[in-house]
């Protein structure tokens, strides 16, 4: 079911030394790229909890990215190591309770791959919106009766 | 059993424990945890096919009343000799504080308070396929030999049943399940591997999980939990049988240690010195799910 | 009041249906398959043949029904500078429980006491109005029933509208309310005259459960009034979890927590949910001091309040002897034999006293 009037919103949980200095590239180069994407910045992917992940989609997100330095480049050294045993078995649990794991989006992309993260924000835009919105909770503005 | 209860006396007698952890009768002909603070308590000591708990439970230092009591010896199933080790490996107790009474064992009950015989009608499901007949972590072992328990590897067909069926199906099903909990909190207090002394879910600034019995708090709630025990939970099964509303949360655990074991190898152990899967890597784990 | 009809079973698939058609929820035990096993459990019925009316004692309370897990106080939500509030936004749905067994009736009056007492819970009361109980005797007990040692009985009806007693073909249903009658009589089609003079029950199921525990209440309260610092607590307390699926799955516990949850930048909601007393987090102050610092501490105040502390307040014992607790507990804990064993040391008191 695709309905190209939703505009997914996401969210992109992304490590302050590769990634977010990537993304600025991205935005300094001028690159085009769908508007969809909230960034918030985090010291390092290690930090990113599976419950940043979860609090995303109850506060109304409809997709996740998490993205962070590439393996042996890591500011911290080993966070990203944690971090991809973390979410390797968060996501399979997620599958298992039938949440589709796809609408979360995990990448590397370096400072210098400005190019990448459009690529990553527009695929994970375009994934987002043929799943369409995420509805397993109800969007806040329907608890509050008027 | 006598052998068990000559043993315990003999510990006391050279001042080896100060209470000796293990199973007594019940007064509704089941099995119920037993503490012995004196040589005379000893001879209420049973060791049978109904001892299903983990005392290891116990074992936390969270629990002060029971770390009050001074030196322990648990009587330790192969199961629960892993939780021993998982407490020892994550430095909440140490091997030399704890005697160890290793039982050899032919397979439990699911209910402690079935008092027929074992039958693969009413074996726990997690004894099946179980290899295991004594611990390898103990000070002493206990018991005449027995054989494994025959049983229909029911939770097993259970899972793969759910991993066949689609997102939607499993969802609706998850949703089922986790809409009777009302967060009791019961299976985590008798968890032996959560021993946080504050808990993320009781913490409230900010609240990461809500503590209201609603969808959003309870998947955050149950898939939190899940995570956080892949590759530490024993498969005791305490946390099923006390929950109120006969959730079966086994298969979430099951489901994180399958994962644990196919992609990095490991299955919970009694040996404290293997290293656990989670705040381990390899350089070469695989990553296909990354960009 | 007491006036005695007949309900057949068809005529009771009839009624139920009647009042599904009408738009009232109907409450009943059905059966249910856990993990290979058959229990009951109260839920909303679709369809007049899910119900066991003679079954196993359904599994968890019917506390929820006028007390659910969670329920909303309020939504907010901030317009401009002001805050717009909305009170109780899920109402009271009109229901009809059928088949609630004796202790589990009487567990919803008990607890009346407390939530009348210094403040009128409105939401309590609302749903308690909203509610009418048609209470069945018991046909099955087991050893964790002691309903007969708190005041109670297989065959008791208090706290129900109606009572419905197993007779032949079907039921007889005495009304005991004005609730009741008023129920009866707008579906008075599906019921027929009582003709015989009432049956009493046979006493065999209220022997059994009485087998399992005698004991005088007063002498329960008087020990405990004075046994705080017994080393019984401490005793008993070595195998308790501090897990709480006693408290959750009682009838007559009701304690809560308030939270207010933000749904978004500008609206949210508070919400009351169930809580209890056993993990230590229940009275941990701001400061990090816990008064109840260890099991030992949490367990006895579980027995003062229910043995003691409710009773001197409000004279009525917060406990129906569903067992319940007896039959959830992971450790094996057994309010039974701790109230003989309690029993047994009053008993000692007195006579040395």
């Amino acid at each position: 079911m695709s309905d190209t009037s939703f505009e997914p919103s996401i969210v992109a949980f992304v490590c302050n030394w590769c990634t977010y200095t990537g993304a600025d590239l991205a935005g300094t180069s001028r690159i085009t790229m769908a508007p969809n994407v909230r960034i918030i910045r985090l010291p390092c992917t290690g930090r990113i909890d599976t419950l940043f992940i979860i609090k995303a989609f109850e506060r109304g997100a409809d997709g996740v990215i998490v993205s962070g330095c590439h393996p042996a480049d890591c500011h911290y050294t080993a966070g990203n190591y944690h971090a991809r045993r973390r979410f390797a078995i968060f996501r399979e649990l997620m599958d298992f309770v039938g949440i589709d794991p796809l609408r979360v989006t995990f990448s590397w992309v370096s400072a210098s791959e400005g190019g990448k993260w459009a690529d990553v924000v527009n695929t994970a835009t375009e994934r987002v919106r043929k799943f369409g919105p995420f509805q397993m909770y109800p969007k806040p503005a329907e608890y509050v009766g008027e | 059993m006598q052998e068990l209860r000559d043993l315990a006396k003999k510990l006391f007698q050279e001042k080896r424990v100060d209470a000796i952890l293990g199973y007594e009768i019940d007064r509704r002909g089941g099995v119920r945890p037993a503490f012995a603070t004196q040589i005379e308590d000893c001879d209420r000591l049973v060791f049978d096919h109904r001892c299903v708990h983990n005392l290891a439970s116990y074992v936390s230092p969270r629990r002060t009343h029971v770390a009050d009591l001074g030196r322990l010896g648990i009587v330790v199933k192969a199961c629960d000799a892993r939780a021993i080790a998982g407490l020892i490996r994550e430095n909440q107790i140490k091997r030399e504080d704890i005697v160890l009474i290793g039982m050899r064992c032919g397979g439990v009950v699911r209910d402690p308070a079935i008092s027929e015989p074992l039958d693969p009608a009413n074996v726990a499901q997690r004894c099946i396929g179980c290899e295991q007949r004594e611990p390898t972590l103990y000070d002493h072992l206990v018991g005449a030999p027995k054989p494994a328990p025959a049983g229909e590897r029911r939770r097993n067909a259970r899972l793969s049943e759910i991993e066949s069926m689609s997102p939607e199906e499993r969802l609706a099903l998850w949703k089922e399940l986790l809409g009777r909990c009302t967060r009791c909190h019961a299976c985590r207090q008798v968890c032996p591997m959560c021993f946080c002394e504050r808990c993320v879910a009781d913490k409230t600034r900010p609240a990461w999980i809500e503590t209201s019995p609603h969808m959003r708090g309870n998947f955050a709630w149950h898939l939190t939990r899940a995570l956080h025990l892949a590759g530490r939970c024993v498969d005791c099964g305490e946390c099923e049988r006390a929950c109120p509303a006969q959730i079966p949360l086994g298969l979430l655990n099951r489901k994180a240690a399958n994962i644990v074991a196919a992609r990095y190898g490991y299955t919970v152990t009694d040996d404290p010195a293997k290293p656990a899967p989670i705040g381990a890597y390899r350089l070469d784990d695989e990553q296909e799910f990354i960009a | 009041m007491n006036k005695r009809r007949m309900l057949n079973e068809k005529n009771l698939d009839a009624f139920v249906q009647d009042l599904i058609n009408a738009g009232t929820r109907v409450i009943s035990p059905i059966r249910r398959k856990e993990q290979g096993r058959e229990t009951a459990t109260y839920a909303a019925v679709q369809n007049p043949e899910e119900i066991l009316l003679a079954g196993p004692q359904p599994a968890l309370p019917l506390k929820d029904v006028v007390f659910p897990p969670t329920e909303t106080l309020f939504n907010w939500k901030q317009v401009k500078s002001s805050i717009r509030i909305k009170e109780n936004p899920e109402g009271f749905k009109k229901t009809v429980v059928i088949g609630a067994r004796p202790c589990d009736a009487a567990a919803m009056e008990i607890v009346d006491r407390v939530m009348g007492w210094d403040y009128r819970d409105e939401l309590w009361f609302g749903r308690r109005q909203a509610t009418t109980v048609l209470a069945v005797a018991c046909s099955q007990c087991d050893d964790a029933c002691f309903c007969t040692a708190v005041g109670l009985s297989p065959t008791n009806a208090r706290g129900a509208d109606c009572f419905l007693t197993p007779g032949e073909g079907g039921f007889e249903v005495e009304t005991l309310t004005s609730k009741g009658e008023e129920l009866l009589e707008s579906h008075h089609g599906r019921f027929t005259q009582a003709k015989d003079p009432a049956k009493t029950q046979p006493a065999e199921l209220e022997n059994k459960v009485r087998a399992n525990l005698s004991l005088q209440p007063e002498k329960i309260q008087q020990w405990l009034e004075r046994h705080f610092d017994d080393p019984l607590w401490k005793q008993l307390a070595l195998r308790c979890h501090g897990c709480g699926a006693c408290a959750f799955i009682c009838p007559t516990c009701h304690c809560f927590d308030i939270v207010d949850e933000p749904e978004g930048i500008d609206c949210g909601r508070r919400r009351r949910n169930w809580d209890a007393c056993q993990p230590a987090l229940f009275t941990m102050h701001g400061s990090g001091h816990n008064p109840r610092k260890d099991q030992t501490a949490r367990f006895r105040q579980r027995i003062m309040h229910k043995f003691n502390i409710y009773p001197a307040r409000f004279g009525e014992i917060l406990c129906t002897g569903c067992g319940r607790c007896v039959r959830v507990c992971a450790a094996g804990m057994d309010l039974v034999s701790i109230l003989g064993e309690i029993s047994y040391m009053a008993e000692e008191a007195g006579s040395t006293s």
